[in-house]
């Protein structure tokens, strides 16, 4: 789909843009239709399952309702105290809601715009183009791709290490005390041989000839096409158009 | 960069890497705190999210240290699918700053116990900063805001800086860092 083509470099910096864009606004009608608009443009064009949206989505619904109700509780004090709203037989003074409803609309809504990334970006490609649009080190690049491989060994690392703590009598953890326990007699052994095999890996990579010289070639080609630059446009698109029904509400408001 | 091997550049992405994932398990803990607590709850354990700059800078002992790797574990979470996205980054480099400048103060030549507390505490001071613009900290009171950041600076130099460094030393017992600035550290003075 069209989201999954695009430079992801130019992708991941749009979207910077606009979570920093939003970071100026403290009312709640912006970054609602902002939102909605990102969500709308995430399974248009992103082909993403909803159901692993959700699940992803859920935590954030928990963390901005306690994002909703401590900055009620703990708001400055509002510069108009009259002027208050009545809700589930409590009485808010209307400033200190609107604003805590803003940052938490906000955090769902810096929350949709990396789901959009995360869903229709593809890891290694994103490094890729770092290292060719944004002039990432090959160094550094190269070592985090190797680094993010040891991923899926760290599971197999946990195993035996609880395998090899077992067999010198070590008892299986049952509470969560215990638990603890264990995770903290892992933490070593487990840093120990990733530091190994990151060794390992940075000698085998320099014997095949890897010097992380910076003008060097590449069999999978990224670039910035014309047509890339058509989601920072939608995007900005949505966000004006937020902003400007916002104002007309007469609920803009920039920096509290 | 240049007086780097490259040895110690893939061994500090193993490092993000690892902490990356721890990062990512603390950040739904962080999330109960908060739901608890208010936004304070993430202060309390703040200082992980400091802690593999710290532990990076003390092995390796290099400029540089402390800011590549809060960049590169911010970088592996979002490798992951953390749902910050691609803004993390932005964070790990603001923490990643205010730990390295603590290191530079001292021309990256001590990495005493204070000093690595200190670089807790500078993380913990740019992170705020930071926070305050990004999260709207400006919303809450500024009783509040200060309190938060308060215990922030001290969970930066208690979680960061202290169980940082007893992590390093353990690992410099194993001897696994034999070829890197700590390990060898570690032998001259078990040596004698």
């Amino acid at each position: 789909m069209f989201l999954q083509r695009l430079n992801p470099s130019l992708k991941a910096l749009t979207i910077m843009l606009f979570v920093v864009l939003l970071a100026m606004i403290f009312d709640p009608i912006t970054p609602l239709l902002f939102l909605i608009w990102t969500v709308s443009i995430t399974f248009l064009f992103g082909k993403v399952a909803w159901k692993k949206y959700t699940l992803y989505f859920i935590p954030f619904l928990i963390f901005a309702f306690g994002m909703l109700w401590t900055t009620i509780i703990f708001a400055d004090t509002p510069t108009n105290k009259d002027d208050s709203i009545t809700l589930f037989g409590m009485t808010y003074p209307r400033e200190s809601l609107l604003t805590a409803l803003a940052l938490s609309l906000r955090v769902l809504n810096v929350a949709a715009l990396s789901l959009l990334f995360i869903f229709t970006t593809n890891i290694v490609h994103f490094i890729l183009s770092l290292m060719q649009q944004l002039r990432l080190p090959p160094k550094i690049a190269y070592a985090v791709l190797a680094g993010y491989r040891f991923l899926p060994m760290m599971r197999d690392e946990i195993k035996i290490i609880h395998d090899a703590h077992r067999v010198r009598g070590v008892n299986q953890a049952k509470t969560i005390k215990e638990k603890w326990e264990n995770y903290k007699r892992y933490s070593i052994p487990l840093l120990a041989s990733s530091i190994r095999k990151a060794e390992r890996t940075a000698m085998a990579m320099e014997s095949k000839g890897f010097t992380g010289e910076k003008n060097r070639t590449f069999y999978r080609q990224f670039s910035i096409k014309k047509t890339d630059w058509i989601f920072p446009l939608i995007m900005l698109l949505g966000f004006s158009a937020a902003v400007i029904v916002s104002l007309e509400m007469g609920y803009l408001k920039l920096f509290s | 960069m240049a007086n780097w091997r490259f040895k110690e550049i893939v061994v500090m992405a193993a490092l993000a890497v690892v902490f990356g994932v721890v990062y990512l398990a603390f950040l739904p803990l962080g999330g109960v705190l908060v739901g608890f607590f208010g936004p304070i709850g993430y202060d309390l354990i703040f200082g992980i999210w400091f802690i593999v700059s710290i532990i990076a800078a003390y092995i390796i002992q290099k400029p540089g240290a402390a800011f590549l790797s809060e960049t590169i574990a911010a970088m592996v979470e979002v490798l992951i699918g953390n749902a910050i996205g691609p803004m993390l980054i932005v964070t790990g480099m603001v923490q990643g700053l205010g730990a390295e400048a603590a290191f530079a103060a001292t021309r990256w030549k001590n990495y005493s116990v204070w000093v690595l507390m200190a670089a807790g505490v500078g993380s913990a001071v740019t992170s705020f900063i930071y926070g305050y613009f990004m999260s709207g900290y400006a919303a809450l009171a500024p009783g509040y805001v200060t309190a938060m950041f308060i215990v922030r600076m001290i969970s930066g130099a208690l979680i960061a800086g202290l169980l940082g460094k007893a992590l390093s030393d353990g690992l410099a017992k194993t001897g696994v860092l034999s070829s890197f600035a700590l390990g060898k550290e570690y032998r001259k003075k078990h040596a004698a």
